[in-house]
């Protein structure tokens, strides 16, 4: 197996990841991703139409007639608004269900009662409490940025029913009824400690509020330490994007939104100020802001630059199952909804990909910034439509700039050239993991 | 190395994002050009200001509950005016809200009409240093109290439409003629307002709420004094509505807790603004 790896580098990457991969949080982290796969890529073609065509400041929403008023319009908006929340948006739920019914199975407890409780202790922890809309549930913690939270809680579910319920038995009553019955009362006592856990949980820690806490501490970063000076700056978006890059990684939140630019810090409005009194985007007061830098140029198909992975697969990888991935996920990366490369390939928490998940965008982003600060291009300043394609967002953001869109072409294709080789050693290490099930070592 | 069966997809990657390109480019270049003439901020703030005795803290609970309530999450940010025009900031906008709430507080929060004329004019420096730093062009007005006197007195003295739209204004208690019950006894600031009504902003929604217990007032403000502010707005603005609230919390002081009054605050105040845009859950589903 030595000889499959070129050097050292890959070497021992390859090592850090095969032990990993040993760890049960990352198998039914793995499983649970591959599970959900199919909701979540569904889910990123809904929105599409939700974001992109049919929300009036949608990047094609735009280049359509109003259709305020529109019955036969409005109601696909509903049905798909509706299908949209129900499997991008409560794809957390289902991961539950996974992440419970996977390790319950690892411990030989009973699997589909483990999952059935871990998606309703969910539910509970994100009920919101409120007299005016019954039945309502936070739904950042719903959705595929809750992913993180929902897998740790389905393994602490899988847990308590390993600790307090007994094996379920090998032999099965050869009567229906009373071998439903027998499950039932034997997985009964996890099945109330968990709901009981759950309800003091939601009731009293304010889920709302520390769900969002990180976040509203790095926002609160990003809006209030505005520098005049530059370089400051620089590095605040600098940190800001790796920490919602990371982030993302994990399944969780960043403040820097994917789909949505930012429309109300005060540097983009000054600089939006500026360039509608001056018609040009040359000269803005501010360089370097989140929109110039990071939305424009490190966001190619979502966090990571994933569209940067998706040709890189195109290009380099024979691996069947990565080019099938990549095929159906294409169209939304485009839009940079990246939600379905991010659980098909699956990126989130596998460490092979965490490196270029993090140095592409990172590379492009300071290319950008030299550009900028060479007075090469001028900086993004004008509102771009929600889900613009990630190489168009400079072009478009700066009215139509050439030395932008060239900019944003050079880092789309470095970027490209960063994620090739490990594209190249996620296959070699798939076939390592292949062999491994032949040999039985990977158990179910 | 390239196997030919993927590169048509490269293709079609690239033909797309040059057929997608195309129209987007062109349409942004004339939303610039329109852009240039006048366009909606994003931001639209609910502006703030506390009655007497009372300061910028006032709505903290307010804002508590409307974000709870309505499972959004709006930022609060805090200005109190002090007597000699310094400005104090506590609290903050988080980025990318488009409706944060901002109070302006007066450290000199005393009643009274020559006092109400002095915070109105804190209240415009502390508005123009607002609105620099955010640059906004359309807000929402929210009054308690003596707050809806200092608006209005703003309104008709230093506010100018031609770069800045009002969309809403919702005030609570305001008494329009102070303690006095009876209507044809105006007070001088009454007279005052009336005089310069035709300052007032043409195209401004009002939206006045009097509180009542056994018909007449609020425990502090009479209904009558609320209801003289139909002689100042009515005819001159777009549309002015009276709403009398009763009933448990309708006390001056209560009401804002009120839950009544907490779902009309979010109905006019938050609702709806000019970019037709409804904040989080849902983003601007058309």
């Amino acid at each position: 197996m030595d000889n499959i790896f070129t050097n050292r580098f890959e070497k021992s990457l390859a090592k850090v990841t095969l032990k990993l991969q040993r760890l049960l949080f990352y198998k039914i982290a793995q499983k649970t991703l591959f599970m959900i796969f199919p909701f979540v890529l569904i889910g990123s073609f809904l929105r599409i139409i939700q974001v992109v065509i049919l929300s009036k400041d949608g990047f094609i929403g735009i280049l359509l007639p109003s259709f305020e008023d529109n019955w036969f319009i409005n109601s696909i908006i509903g049905v798909t608004n509706n299908l949209s929340n129900l499997t991008l948006g409560f794809v957390s739920v289902l991961a539950t269900f996974g992440a419970a019914k996977y390790t319950a199975k690892h411990f030989e407890r009973d699997d589909q009662l483990a999952g059935l409780t871990s998606m309703v202790s969910l539910l509970i922890i994100s009920y919101i409490y409120s007299k005016s809309q019954p039945l309502s549930f936070h739904n950042n913690l719903l959705g595929i940025r809750g992913a993180l939270f929902a897998i740790l809680l389905g393994l602490l579910v899988g847990w308590i029913f390993k600790k307090t319920s007994p094996a379920i038995p090998k032999n099965p009553q050869k009567n229906f009824t009373s071998n439903i019955l027998q499950r039932t009362f034997i997985s009964l006592r996890p099945i109330v400690i968990v709901l009981i856990l759950a309800a003091l949980f939601s009731a009293l820690v304010n889920v709302a509020y520390y769900s969002h806490l990180p976040d509203e501490f790095m926002d609160s970063l990003a809006a209030n330490y505005q520098s005049g000076n530059d370089a400051i700056e620089l590095l605040k978006i600098i940190g800001i994007a790796i920490y919602t890059i990371i982030m993302s990684f994990l399944g969780w939140s960043g403040p820097y939104s994917p789909i949505d630019v930012e429309k109300s810090d005060p540097n983009i409005l000054d600089n939006l100020y500026y360039a509608l009194t001056n018609h040009t985007a040359w000269g803005a007061p501010h360089q370097f802001t989140s929109n110039s830098l990071y939305h424009a140029f490190a966001t190619f198909g979502g966090a990571g630059s994933t569209l940067a992975l998706i040709i890189a697969i195109f290009i380099v990888s024979h691996d069947k199952d990565f080019q099938t991935v990549a095929k159906w996920t294409m169209i939304p990366s485009v839009f940079n909804i990246n939600s379905g490369i991010m659980t098909g390939i699956p990126v989130m928490f596998n460490i092979v990909f965490l490196i270029p998940f993090i140095l592409a965008p990172l590379v492009s982003l300071l290319i950008a910034a030299g550009a900028i600060y060479l007075r090469f291009m001028p900086p993004t300043v004008y509102p771009i439509p929600s889900g613009t394609p990630g190489p168009l967002i400079a072009f478009i953001g700066t009215n139509g700039s050439f030395q932008a869109l060239f900019f944003a072409i050079i880092d789309l294709i470095i970027s490209v050239y960063i994620y090739i080789p490990f594209v190249k050693l996620a296959e070699k290490l798939k076939k390592i993991d292949n062999l491994a099930i032949e040999e039985g070592d990977f158990d179910d | 190395m390239t196997n030919k069966k993927n590169f048509k997809y490269l293709v079609f990657l690239a033909l797309f994002l040059v057929i997608l390109g195309i129209p987007s480019y062109l349409w942004n270049k004339n939303s610039v050009k329109t852009m240039a003439g006048r366009y909606n901020s994003p931001m639209s703030p609910i502006i703030m200001i506390p009655g007497s005795s009372a300061s910028a803290n006032r709505f903290d609970n307010l804002v508590k509950t409307v974000n709870s309530q309505y499972g959004e999450r709006h930022s609060l940010l805090k200005l109190t005016v002090h007597t000699n025009d310094k400005i104090t900031y506590s609290g903050t906008i988080r980025t990318g809200d488009t409706r944060p709430f901002i109070v302006v507080g007066f450290q000199n929060n005393k009643d009274g009409y020559d006092n109400i004329k002095k915070q109105a004019r804190w209240f415009n420096i502390a508005f123009d240093q607002l609105k620099q730093r955010y640059r906004f062009n359309n807000f929402n007005a929210f009054g308690h109290s003596n707050g809806g006197l200092i608006w209005t007195y703003y309104l008709e003295h230093y506010f100018n439409d031609d770069t800045i739209d009002v969309n809403q204004m919702l005030t609570v208690g305001s008494p329009y003629n102070f303690e006095e019950k009876d209507p044809n006894k105006r007070t001088q600031m009454l007279n005052d307002f009336i005089k310069h009504q035709d300052k007032l902003p043409a195209d401004l929604t009002y939206y006045s709420i009097a509180g009542t217990k056994l018909y007449t007032d609020d425990g502090i403000v009479p209904l009558g004094s609320v209801d003289s502010g139909k002689y100042i707005f009515e005819g001159v603005i777009k549309h002015y509505t009276l709403i009398t609230l009763t009933g448990n919390k309708a006390e001056h002081s209560d009401m804002i807790s009120n839950s009544q009054f907490v779902t009309l605050f979010h109905q006019y105040m938050i609702g709806n603004n000019k970019n037709g845009q409804n904040q989080p859950p849902n983003k601007n589903p058309r």
